[in-house]
């Protein structure tokens, strides 16, 4: 494993929709960050709003630097045997699982979680619902009671969930933090008690750890923040799994900072109103999944043809159609690159992780300015959810420059979409004196009038004028990381996989096999130099993505000629590390001269 | 396709371990289940003193590794107490209310540490020494050099006693009727061998019976045992080695005969022909002593679960082993048992 020393930790907490499994989750996290952990976490939770449906949180806390979940938890708490049983796998030997030995009605033979604890875990049932209910009087807290319990057990500061408890429930009577204080407390003293038989092991983190200054947030979170910091002017949106809560939270942060910010009626409006927005010289975003960004692609042809700046955030789900909702997937780049009439280049980044999520977000306004096109943002709902722990910019780093007016030039109109050097045209405001000029989605000359001629020059410029785009100042386009130089093995990842693909090659590398992973953060227009660099390193190319088609392995090989060895997983959950090593092990045993880039699992084998 | 045999075993010890391990040699189709309250797979419970010799981590105590329960087929259900039998239902209800089915029972769940009537109210002030936790309580709250208490004195606490001398403790030994359990020896044989745990460094209190236990006392320390004439005697830890009381009492629905433990014939089948036991639980008839008696030791207890799984498989083995324990002075003036070899 990537993490040598110190502590790394993964929890899983299953329960059913209204046990509170995900708030629960959200203390656990919270409660770690505040300790100084690194923190990772991801929840899964169905379509349905309650009922029946599984809901798990998953936790990691280490002490360094980690990059997806873990394949296996070492820690699974029941709030619901029927749902975590088919869990208990996931927990590795000498591992724990904590449940309800207490039900309150029978169940038949292997309905408690206990039947499938199999004997190299340890099973730690105690009264959850009775000490709930000895608590608070009710059994509701039985989420907040095993949060206790785990802290109790593993030696974690009580302090630390205390303080998130209070900061949660800070909106309501403060009858709901006492008595979700004093469930906590019951079941810390319950941990406490119990002599710890498992090799879970929670040690302080390290110095250098990130401490106080680290917050905690999702893809989603990450994205608001950045929008914030950038300065985000006007949202339109429509909600949405898993992009509503970009705009749940920002109908709270807009407005009180003079934001402008409406629900539309439906996602073909939220993008017209953005690109209007844009147009205007407004920082405008909207954020949508693939279903909504299918609408949107009419308009965002509009944004290309006119050289207007706008942000569109694009969280996939499983598709086509409604598909999966509440499952990741990463199949919507083929629609985010080239979704749409004609010849539309539009720029797209996919940030690999949360705070990459905040980084690009940061940016992407400015590099729709500088480049006067629609920037995507392709996330997925794995990395929509998923909490990290972030150093955000200590300065203001994304705030919108002072825009210098542009100068008439005496007796010359002035041309909106003039032919420079770098073909990208001056670019004035609805408003700005002299300056006044036509827009509009027919194809048109230098000062925007309609003109079928120039079609050709035009198209061509709207093009050359993204090829710096790979150029833009702070942002890595694209990143190697592992061995340099020559290598046996080459793992090419984009987007939320990206986590699992760095410690698949950590893993490869400890076992002996040279190895090198590259993110590709900027989609369109694509780093083919770097990318072909790449391919001339490595011996093997071997690109791991959630989807069925291999939209990325497509796209590079079909930039580069070259071959790659795909590796698909489209069933609705994250990439598996041990599914890559185990490709990677299989490409470093091959050998670099069999080559063919035919192995596969999805349909561009 | 029929439906396998299912055997369930109540107790994760020498005789329910064995009896498991007997059971799927002879037969790798039938279901076998054991349901115990312990937290750990099978180890044995007379290693537990080798954690003042270091061994610390459970693991190290395992008879044979976790894994071994998978490639055997042998559902291991730990942390699970039995809260009762119907026998004429064949079904065992667990403590977290959840049903189980048998064809055939054994039961092997042995026995408590015994503490005399008049010290039970003062359980929650000592320590219990049944189980690995137990022992690892032990160890973390006896400090370096410090004192442990034992009441009576049977021949798990007497191996103890010998280890934390060995290991730079001190032992106190108030003893009692159960001193030696289970040897029935005589007033002058349980003097000699006294003198020899005195000779070794044990302070004994001779047949002086305990009132009460305190841990608030004059001489702050840890733990303090008032004997009946007043006397305190004070010490870090207090344990009782009163011998064992079988558990029974989940079977007091189960269509069985019960007395001081569950009444077995000699082939350790109860009064319901769908229900064994072996192990410390169960009192066998004895046929020449006409009375149903307690065959204690871990060589008798290991016997009687294989012989009982053998005879739930059809046969009629008939438990005639009767090893007797012997406990002696050895040439080199050491106490020597055959209680403590296994």
């Amino acid at each position: 494993m990537m993490n040598k020393a110190g502590t790394d930790i993964q929890i899983a907490i299953c329960g059913s929709a209204g046990d509170g499994t995900i708030a629960s989750g959200d203390i656990m996290k919270r409660a770690a960050a505040l300790m100084g952990f690194n923190v990772i976490a991801f929840d899964v939770y169905p379509p349905e709003i309650r009922g029946f449906g599984k809901c798990i949180s998953r936790i990691r806390i280490s002490s360094q630097q980690a990059y997806s979940l873990k394949q296996e938890s070492d820690i699974l708490v029941s709030l619901n045997d029927m749902h975590a049983i088919p869990h208990v796998g996931e927990v590795r030997d000498f591992g724990a699982v904590i449940y309800d030995d207490h039900l309150v009605s029978r169940v038949a033979e292997g309905g408690h979680i206990s039947a499938h604890i199999n004997p190299a875990q340890i099973p730690y049932g105690f009264s959850i619902r009775q000490i709930s209910e000895q608590a608070t009087n009710s059994a509701r807290s039985r989420n907040i009671v095993i949060l206790g319990y785990v802290a109790g057990l593993f030696n974690l500061p009580g302090e630390h969930f205390r303080k998130v408890i209070k900061s949660k429930f800070a909106t309501k009577a403060q009858a709901v933090v006492d008595d979700n204080t004093k469930a906590f407390d019951a079941g810390l003293r319950a941990g406490r008690a119990v002599f710890k038989l498992d090799d879970v092991e929670v040690r302080e983190p390290a110095e250098d750890a990130n401490g106080a200054e680290v917050v905690m947030m999702t893809g989603n979170g990450a994205v608001v923040r950045g929008f914030m910091e950038a300065g985000i002017q006007s949202y339109f949106g429509y909600p949405i799994t898993p992009a509503t809560s970009i705009m749940e939270r920002l109908a709270v942060e807009m407005p009180p900072v003079g934001g402008k910010f409406l629900q539309t009626e439906d996602e073909i409006s939220a993008i017209a109103a953005a690109i209007g927005a844009g147009y205007t010289g407004s920082r405008a975003a909207t954020a949508t999944s693939g279903p909504g960004l299918a609408l949107m692609a009419e308009m965002l042809g509009l944004g290309v043809m006119a050289e207007v700046p706008v942000v569109v955030v694009v969280s996939q789900r499983g598709g086509p159609s409604t598909g999966l909702p509440t499952k990741t997937e990463q199949s919507d780049l083929n629609l985010a690159v080239f979704g749409g009439s004609g010849d539309a280049q539009r720029i797209v980044l996919a940030p690999t992780n949360v705070e990459g999520c905040y980084r690009c977000a940061a940016m992407a306004f400015d590099i729709a300015e500088t480049y006067q096109v629609p920037v995507i943002l392709l996330i997925d709902l794995y990395l929509s959810n998923r909490y990290e722990t972030v150093v955000p910019s200590s300065e203001n780093a994304f705030a919108p420059k002072p825009r210098v007016p542009l100068k008439l030039v005496k007796g010359k109109p002035y041309e909106r979409f003039a032919l420079t050097e770098n073909h990208i045209s001056p670019r004035a405001l609805p408003g700005e004196e002299g300056l006044m000029h036509t827009i509009t989605g027919l194809e048109h000359n230098e000062l925007g009038r309609p003109n079928d001629a120039i079609h050709m020059t035009m198209t061509i410029k709207r093009h050359e004028k993204l090829k710096n785009a790979i150029n833009y100042e702070g942002l890595n386009v694209s990143k190697r990381f592992g061995d340099t130089g020559r290598v046996n093995v080459g793992i090419l990842g984009w987007g939320s996989t990206f986590g699992e693909i760095l410690e698949a090659m950590y893993e490869a590398q400890a076992e002996g096999i040279s190895c090198s992973a590259m993110k590709v953060v900027m989609l369109s227009p694509l780093p083919v130099d770097a990318l072909r660099a790449f391919f001339n390193d490595c011996d093997q190319i071997l690109v791991p993505e959630l989807n069925y088609e291999g939209q990325f392995a497509n796209l590079v090989s079909g930039a580069l000629g070259r071959p790659v060895t795909r590796l698909n997983r489209a069933i609705g959950t994250p990439m598996v590390v041990d599914e890559i090593l185990a490709e990677v092990r299989r490409l470093y045993i091959q050998g670099p001269d069999t080559q063919d880039g035919a192995r596969a699992t999805g349909a561009g084998s | 396709m029929s439906t396998p045999i299912h055997n369930v075993i109540i107790g994760s010890g020498s005789a329910g371990f064995g009896a498991a391990r007997t059971l799927r040699k002879s037969d790798d189709k039938c279901r076998i289940t054991m349901i115990t309250m312990d937290s750990l797979p099978f180890y044995h419970r007379y290693d537990l003193p080798q954690v003042f010799r270091g061994k610390q981590d459970w693991r190290d105590l395992l008879d044979v590794p976790p894994a071994y329960y998978d490639e055997m087929d042998i559902k291991l259900r730990r942390c699970s107490r039995v809260v009762d039998v119907e026998g004429a239902a064949q079904k065992i209800t667990l403590a977290h209310q959840e049903a189980v089915g048998y064809d055939r029972l054994l039961v092997c769940a042995g026995g408590r540490g015994y503490i005399p009537e008049n010290l039970t109210s003062y359980a929650g002030l000592m320590h219990g020494f049944g189980s690995f936790e137990a022992a690892m309580r032990v160890y973390r709250d006896l400090p370096a050099g410090g004192t442990a208490i034992m009441i009576g004195g049977d021949m798990v606490g007497i191996d103890l006693a010998l280890t934390l001398l060995d290991t730079g403790y001190k032992v106190t030994l108030i003893t009692n009727g159960q001193t030696f359990w289970p040897h029935e020896i005589s007033q002058e044989e349980q003097a000699r061998l006294l003198e020899v745990l005195a000779a070794k460094g044990v302070t004994i209190f001779k047949d002086s019976r305990p009132v009460g236990v305190s841990r608030d006392n004059a001489q702050h320390a840890a733990s303090c045992v008032t004997l009946e004439d007043g006397t305190e005697v004070f010490g870090d830890v207090v344990m009782s080695f009163c011998g064992l009381a079988s558990s029974v009492e989940f079977m007091l629905g189960a269509d069985v005969d019960i007395e001081r433990g569950l009444l077995v014939n000699p082939e350790l089948r109860t009064s319901n022909e769908t229900i064994w036991a072996a192990g410390d639980v169960c009192q066998i008839w004895h046929d020449q002593e006409k009375a149903y008696r307690f065959y204690h030791g871990w060589k008798n207890v290991r016997v009687m679960g294989e012989l009982a799984s053998r005879n739930m498989q059809g046969a009629h083995e008939i438990f005639d082993v009767d090893i007797e324990d012997t406990i002696g002075i050895g040439p080199d003036g050491q106490l020597r048992s055959t209680f403590w070899t296994h």
